[in-house]
């Protein structure tokens, strides 16, 4: 009898900590649960905080918006593999504990400070195992991080514009899922090779990345 | 839609039924290799279909976002992994295979790295001055050429003031480019269409010749009867997610399968263990790990612009290490950094002043081996890095350190676990020198794979002979790197090319 209702307990925990109390998000997000956009959000901010030399937050970037079009992009065995890992950081720290109160509390519904510490936590930990955790987590938010234009603009990183000549097999391939009568080019509409003109340095940005006109 | 003409590409909204061909060779596999020898055997008049499990990919597909990027072009979405030693390690599901996505490195076997190969593997000719001859052909084909000194940058650059300051030999790399504008977008496809990648290069030239190529196809099992092969069949792929759907199986003469060091030995392991009576397919596995250190520099680099890997010293190779310069978008850049936090934000701030440079190992100790998944043709690589090799990589974590001060860097960033996350000087930068490193304090990446199906003279010690035809078939031939019997201590591409031209002309003569 103690142990059914031990565990009807250690039940009822699981579920309000995994699925209860987690905050609406801005919008909805594809592929992603309400506790997965609250951790992704918190992460970004210990993360990327705002300040510093590189004005935008990781709020900013809109972090569960990158992860959302990756998660569309990636196969299903890397899509269990992320879900998996948001769930490690939010909730390992049943096991790995932030130092200080409530250290406990799962990682999206502790302060930035205690989230900064956590993650410091994962990177430092003698644990191999611990720190491929926070670098994989590192990586996926940092590549977020740097789909955000106002990023790679700030760091003079953003790609520049660059008019791809046609060549032979731009009349043989289709965009992917179209078909060959999609491709709408002749031989006429060849153009000369790459002459091998450096770019420079000031030419305009890829469309997506320039600056927003007022 | 039930036929494929000569000279026709069929991509994914094409098939509509199972589709059934006949050809004298079936080429699995149009990276680098496969697509040498489907061009070479096309131009020897054979009728040849080139199989390839990606789509192909044009401007308007790539991806400027590193990680996106590698969701799309790469198998597993990019996240591939050794088990082991854990270590990332990529290959490209895409027409032209990894050739869209690589950096177009090409350097010749040195010629005591293929005197080893010879001696060791009993190996009549595969000397250098054997090989020469198709390096040529691969070089004259692709316009291989030396990266111009006005698209170098200046990331590329301080690597050669940093080895010239040092006496340490270093060159401009030899890349398979025509007109590169140094945009860095290696990684995610030439949008200045200057790389001369399979897609626009080889594979164009052979569908021209005649060739059939079928895109978004995935080979299941290599059909035999006997000794011979009869040829291969598998579905159709829908791009991204892999669903297969139609049946397609060719019959051929020949079949060549260059799917890559670790998917052609899970072929012939799903296709009933076959050509391997030796047992060594799938075994002998070998990577070059790669380890890497970013320098900061007092005044601005611009990382952006530049050919992606441009510059290289070959001074180490006897010493089991080569060095090579790096850039990589900059979403992939930035998670080398360390910390979190503030302090990430700082070291990012730095990186317009920064470059890359690394050091690939040749680590012929480190071995390990390829096995196929239950349901699912990707495979599981086993890999351990050996003891002996450690002190190889963190030689070449020291020697990194060391160039990098000699180019005025103010701060190296060596990420290795155990270390300060920043050097300041030379004299820090000793640590990486005497501190003896662990495995799992260094952060590896390996792309460069080979030796899985590798070639020896005896039957009984390897899978293929020096023509690259298994030796337990009369029709069956591979033609990737995994028959390589050993590490090349330098990129691979080239050799692989070289040898797979090869490979084509004597299989040419043998139908």
């Amino acid at each position: 009898m103690v142990t059914a209702v031990l565990w009807a307990l250690a039940l009822c925990y699981a579920v309000s900590r995994v699925a209860i109390g987690y905050p609406d998000p801005r919008r909805q997000y594809r592929g992603l649960g309400r506790g997965e956009v609250a951790f992704i959000s918190s992460a970004g901010e210990a993360m990327y905080p705002a300040g510093g030399p590189i004005p935008s937050s990781g709020l900013d970037a809109d972090l569960p918006g990158y992860l959302e079009r990756l998660l569309a992009a990636s196969h299903l065995q890397t899509r269990i593999l992320l879900h998996l890992l948001f769930f490690l950081v939010e909730h390992g720290t049943l096991l790995f504990p932030t130092p200080g109160r409530g250290g406990m509390r799962r990682f999206s519904s502790q302060d930035v400070e205690h989230r900064v510490a956590a993650l410091d936590g994962w990177a430092e930990s003698t644990l191999f195992f611990r720190r491929v955790v926070f670098t994989s987590l590192r990586a996926v938010l940092t590549m977020g991080y740097f789909a955000h234009p106002p990023v790679v603009r700030r760091l003079g990183l953003a790609p520049l514009a660059i008019e791809s000549p046609i060549c032979e097999a731009d009349l043989l391939y289709p965009r992917i899922g179209e078909r060959p009568e999609s491709i709408g080019k002749t031989a006429a509409d060849l153009t000369a090779p790459s002459a091998g003109i450096p770019l420079p340095q000031d030419g305009p940005l890829e469309p997506g990345f320039a600056e927003p006109r007022p | 839609m039930s036929s494929v003409e000569p000279g026709e590409i069929r991509v994914f909204a094409q098939y509509d039924r199972d589709l059934t061909l006949e050809a004298d060779v079936v080429v699995v596999g149009s990276g680098p290799t496969g697509a040498v020898v489907a061009k070479e055997l096309t131009d020897a008049g054979k009728s040849v279909v080139l199989v390839e499990e990606g789509p192909p990919f044009v401007p308007a597909e790539y991806e400027l976002d590193g990680g996106l990027s590698m969701a799309r072009t790469m198998r597993e979405g990019g996240l591939r992994t050794t088990s082991g030693t854990i270590m990332p390690t990529m290959q490209a599901i895409a027409l032209g295979g990894g050739s869209l996505v690589n950096s177009a490195i090409c350097n010749r076997a040195p010629a005591f790295v293929l005197d080893r190969w010879c001696t060791d593997f009993e190996l009549e000719r595969t000397t250098r001055a054997d090989l020469d001859p198709h390096y040529e052909a691969v070089a004259t084909f692709l316009g291989i050429s030396v990266t111009p000194d006005n698209v170098l940058g200046r990331r590329n650059l301080l690597f050669r003031d940093g080895c010239n300051a040092l006496g340490y030999q270093c060159e401009s790399i030899l890349r398979n480019v025509r007109g590169c504008r140094g945009s860095g977008e290696c990684f995610t496809g030439c949008r200045s269409r200057a790389k001369q990648s399979m897609d626009i290069s080889y594979i164009p030239a052979a569908i021209r010749g005649g060739a059939r190529v079928l895109t978004s196809v995935r080979i299941e099992r290599v059909l035999a009867e006997g000794w011979r092969a009869t040829g291969v069949v598998g579905r159709v792929v829908k791009p991204f997610t892999g669903k297969p759907s139609h049946q397609v199986r060719v019959h051929a003469k020949v079949v060549v399968l260059a799917a890559g060091c670790a998917a052609t030995p899970v072929l012939l392991q799903k296709s009933g263990n076959l050509a391997n009576r030796s047992g060594q397919v799938g075994e002998n596995l070998q990577f070059h790990p790669g380890v890497a250190i970013m320098g900061i520099f007092p005044d601005p680099v611009y990382p952006r612009f530049g050919a992606t890997q441009g510059y290289q010293s070959r001074h180490f190779l006897r010493d089991g290490f080569k060095l090579e310069t790096l850039w990589a978008p900059p979403a992939i850049t930035a998670v080398r950094l360390p910390g979190s936090g503030m302090a990430l934000k700082n070291r990012l701030a730095d990186i317009p002043y920064s470059a890359i440079w690394d050091g690939i190992a040749t680590c012929n100790r480190s071995l390990g081996r390829v096995r196929a998944r239950r349901r699912s043709l990707d495979p599981i690589l086993s890999w351990k890095l050996h003891p002996a090799d450690v002190p190889v990589l963190a030689h070449a974590l020291w020697v990194l350190a060391q160039i990098f001060f000699a180019a005025g860097a103010r701060t190296i960033v060596p990420g290795v676990h155990g270390i300060a996350p920043e050097l300041h000087s030379l004299k820090e930068a000793e640590v990486l020198r005497d501190r003896p490193l662990r495995t799992t304090d260094l952060v590896l990446a390996g792309n460069h794979v080979f030796c899985t199906t590798r070639m020896h003279g005896d039957p009984r010690l390897g899978v293929v002979n020096e023509m690259g035809r298994c030796h337990d078939f009369e029709n069956l031939y591979i033609a990737d790197t995994g028959i390589f019997p050993r590490s090349t201590s330098v990129n691979p591409m080239w050799t692989g090319m070289a040898l797979a031209h090869r490979s084509a002309h004597h299989i040419a003569q043998q139908i």
